[in-house]
């Protein structure tokens, strides 16, 4: 009796076993794909047909997470993309293989739209790579990130964010790695250029099957047309052609061998800069530095999504009016009302389905000056470039040129003089760590 | 069939004193102590494994021995109780008293050294965890923290210098970590809102792992780094160059690596 029921216990425990182990097997048989930015393809009303146009083209010019492909007008290196790529496992002779999802993809997504699951879980959010907009960069604000640019951010992290160093990679790690978020970036913004295309140029309808589809197998017009988009628009803001980085003028440069005096007087004059109407540091940075001035705006990832939520919102007020409306109407009045209100209705849950998939979108926090964390790097370069240039996707301006050679808000000489201020303020007694008060006892541990 | 299970249950010591005697061959033991007080610590390690395993192997040779002398498919004859031996209590009382009381003033030496006797020389750095980093403030030329010319590092790639006593303040910039040094024998919980000391000798120079040792998170496991080991000489070079890089106003001081 005991027996039998001991083995009953033993056949189940092994049964659950065995389906356990069919689950993984079977979990593993579907590849990730790459997923279109539902927000951008609904917002712009893009029919199913388009959808699966942009995706085969898609797959066709990038390939899929597991098997990546890159054109080779894109420059980029098809090796280290195939090291970065694909599910993870490790050789016998201790071969990393897939990079992407061992380190990144869990913040940053299979898609590099920020979405992985445990994105959600941090502040501020993993950046989306597919419109290209990196913060911290040498490059004037519209320009994408030098190689430099990204590999400084691999090996030091952010400070300030969940996004850790990965010094501890192997160099060719790491180049692999670098070289898949700009593939991912790059797809990303041919997603992007497609999206524009068919709304700007075919008048293709599905329903009735008139107009021209995009087709770039039969249409070698509308080959050339998307090609051209790939090259000039995508793969040139790449190269270091495309590239302009900004290098402070050697003249007004502070000397490195500057005495207290001259440096208290640079800092002074940062400090008028700071609270003055010109650099109006304080409008976001606020009267303390601690970033408590203007706290309500958005970044453009959050600002996207806030503004598909709005539109969807605004898209069911309006389902609310005309269906009011709808009773004071009658026969082909109503009819026609009738049909696009189911229109708009069908609409709506498509949009809400797109919505609930968002990651909720947070203010743009100015930084805190005060912490001594910079996220983009504490050299006074880094700092000076910041300034000159802004930070790109976020509502930090640029008090430098917006372009090389242009006439900018702010003069060489008075970036510089922010700088110093900036870095002088970590040190000013009220951000010190504060002294035990002297009635106190210490605690010892 | 008959005495199976007591052959089952013999594979328990069998093996579990096999996986010790094996494990060094394949590097699966301590890995290179570098400290001047891991001796004491792996000693001690040794000493308690020695003593327990000695213990372990006796108890379970006398369960193996008792299984297999009284298995039931042999034995008919009922069950002999036997309640109350008092001499019996008090040796199987007294002995682990005593054994446990010695191995707790035997080992008080070490964690006084390890814990509580704070060498009296500067911070050497501050570490920060933070998920899922590692971040590091040094002090610079000046030799005190919290000053303008601290140099700091993110990179997870700390510097040390060697053959002299190190004294690191490690704190948390959000949750329970733990700042762990295997080579130094060194593990030490990082508490939020607790500045905490650790202290060591390196006695050699070479480059070394770091790993966070508590759960941390769902990144626990990206709290990697190395830390480099050099002589004085070579460290103060290092800093100095750090400073030097951190200070950067031009394109052409930042050599990229």
């Amino acid at each position: 009796m005991m027996t039998q029921r001991f083995h009953a216990i033993c056949w189940s425990l092994l049964a659950v076993f065995a389906a356990a182990l069919a689950g993984c097997v079977e979990a593993e048989s579907e590849p990730p794909k790459f997923r279109l930015n539902m927000t951008q393809v609904t917002a712009n009303q893009l029919v199913p047909a388009h959808q699966q146009a942009i995706a085969d083209i898609l797959d066709a010019m990038f390939g899929t997470p597991d098997k990546p492909f890159a054109l080779p007008e894109t420059g980029l290196d098809l090796r280290k993309l195939k090291m970065a790529a694909g599910p993870v496992w490790s050789d016998q002779a201790g071969g990393k293989h897939g990079l992407y999802r061992r380190h990144c993809a869990h913040c940053h997504g299979i898609s590099g739209a920020g979405d992985g699951p445990t994105a959600m879980i941090v502040n501020p959010y993993p950046r989306d790579y597919r419109p290209g907009v990196y913060k911290f960069k040498s490059t004037f604000n519209p320009n994408e990130p030098t190689d430099e640019d990204l590999h400084h951010t691999l090996m030091d992290g952010v400070p300030g964010t969940a996004m850790p160093a990965f010094s501890v990679l192997p160099p060719d790690e790491v180049a692999a790695l670098l070289e898949y978020v700009k593939y991912l970036s790059m797809r990303g913004q041919m997603e992007s250029l497609l999206v524009e295309f068919i709304v700007n140029n075919l008048d293709y309808d599905p329903v009735t099957e008139k107009g021209s589809p995009l087709d770039l197998v039969n249409d070698p017009d509308q080959r050339e047309e998307v090609m051209a988009l790939l090259a000039d628009d995508v793969v040139a803001k790449w190269q270091a052609e495309g590239q302009v980085v900004v290098v402070p003028d050697e003249s007004a440069i502070p000397p490195n061998d500057r005495n207290a005096a001259e440096l208290a007087a640079s800092v002074k004059a940062g400090n008028v800069l700071f609270y003055g109407t010109k650099a109006n540091c304080v409008k976001c940075h606020g009267p303390t530095g601690l970033g408590d001035g203007q706290q309500d705006d958005y970044d453009i990832w959050s600002k996207a999504d806030r503004q598909f939520m709005l539109d969807t919102d605004a898209l069911a007020d309006s389902i609310k009016t005309d269906t009011a409306s709808l009773a004071e109407l009658d026969g082909e009045a109503w009819d026609a009302a009738n049909a696009e209100l189911d229109a708009k209705k069908r609409a709506l849950v498509e949009r809400r389905e797109v919505a609930a998939g968002l990651l909720p979108p947070r203010n743009a926090i100015p930084r805190n000056l005060r912490t001594n964390m910079f996220r983009g790097g504490r050299r006074p370069l880094d700092i000076y470039r910041r300034i000159h240039q802004g930070i790109a996707g976020t509502p930090m301006p640029a008090g430098g040129p917006a372009v090389p050679g242009a006439q900018g808000t702010l003069t060489e000489q008075e970036m510089w003089q922010i700088v110093d201020y900036i870095r002088s303020l970590p040190f000013e007694p009220a951000s010190q760590p504060q002294e035990r008060p002297l009635n106190s006892e210490a605690v010892v541990y | 069939m008959n005495r199976f299970w007591s052959l089952v249950f013999l594979l328990v010591p069998v093996l579990g004193v096999a996986t010790f005697v094996v494990a060094p061959y394949y590097h699966h033991w301590f890995p290179r102590d570098i400290s001047e007080h891991g001796r004491v610590i792996d000693q001690l390690f040794m000493f308690i494994l020695w003593l327990t395993g000695v213990v372990f192997i006796a108890t379970e040779g006398a369960l193996f021995y008792f299984m297999w002398k009284y298995n039931a498919s042999n034995n008919r004859e009922p069950v002999k109780f036997s309640h109350g031996s008092h001499t019996l209590e008090v040796v199987w009382t007294i002995l682990p008293t005593v054994t446990l009381l010695f191995i707790a003033i035997y080992q008080m030496n070490a964690w006084a050294d390890a814990k509580m006797r704070k060498p009296d020389v500067p911070i050497t750095a501050e570490i920060t965890g933070r998920q899922f980093n590692w971040d590091v403030r040094y002090p610079g030329a000046d030799g005190e923290l919290y000053t303008p010319d601290d140099v700091f590092r993110y990179d997870g790639m700390i510097h040390l210098p060697a053959h002299e006593e190190v004294l690191l303040l490690i704190k948390s910039s959000d949750v329970l970590h733990s700042f762990f040094l295997p080579n130094l024998r060194m593990k030490q919980d990082v508490v939020p809102g607790m500045g905490q000391n650790m202290w060591f000798k390196a006695k050699d120079t070479g480059e070394f792992d770091i790993v966070c040792a508590e759960l941390c998170g769902w990144g626990h496991y990206k709290m990697k780094g190395r830390v480099t080991f050099e002589s004085r000489v070579d460290y103060n070079a290092w800093l100095q160059r750090m400073y030097d890089e951190q200070e950067a106003k031009t394109v052409a001081m930042t050599p990229e690596e």
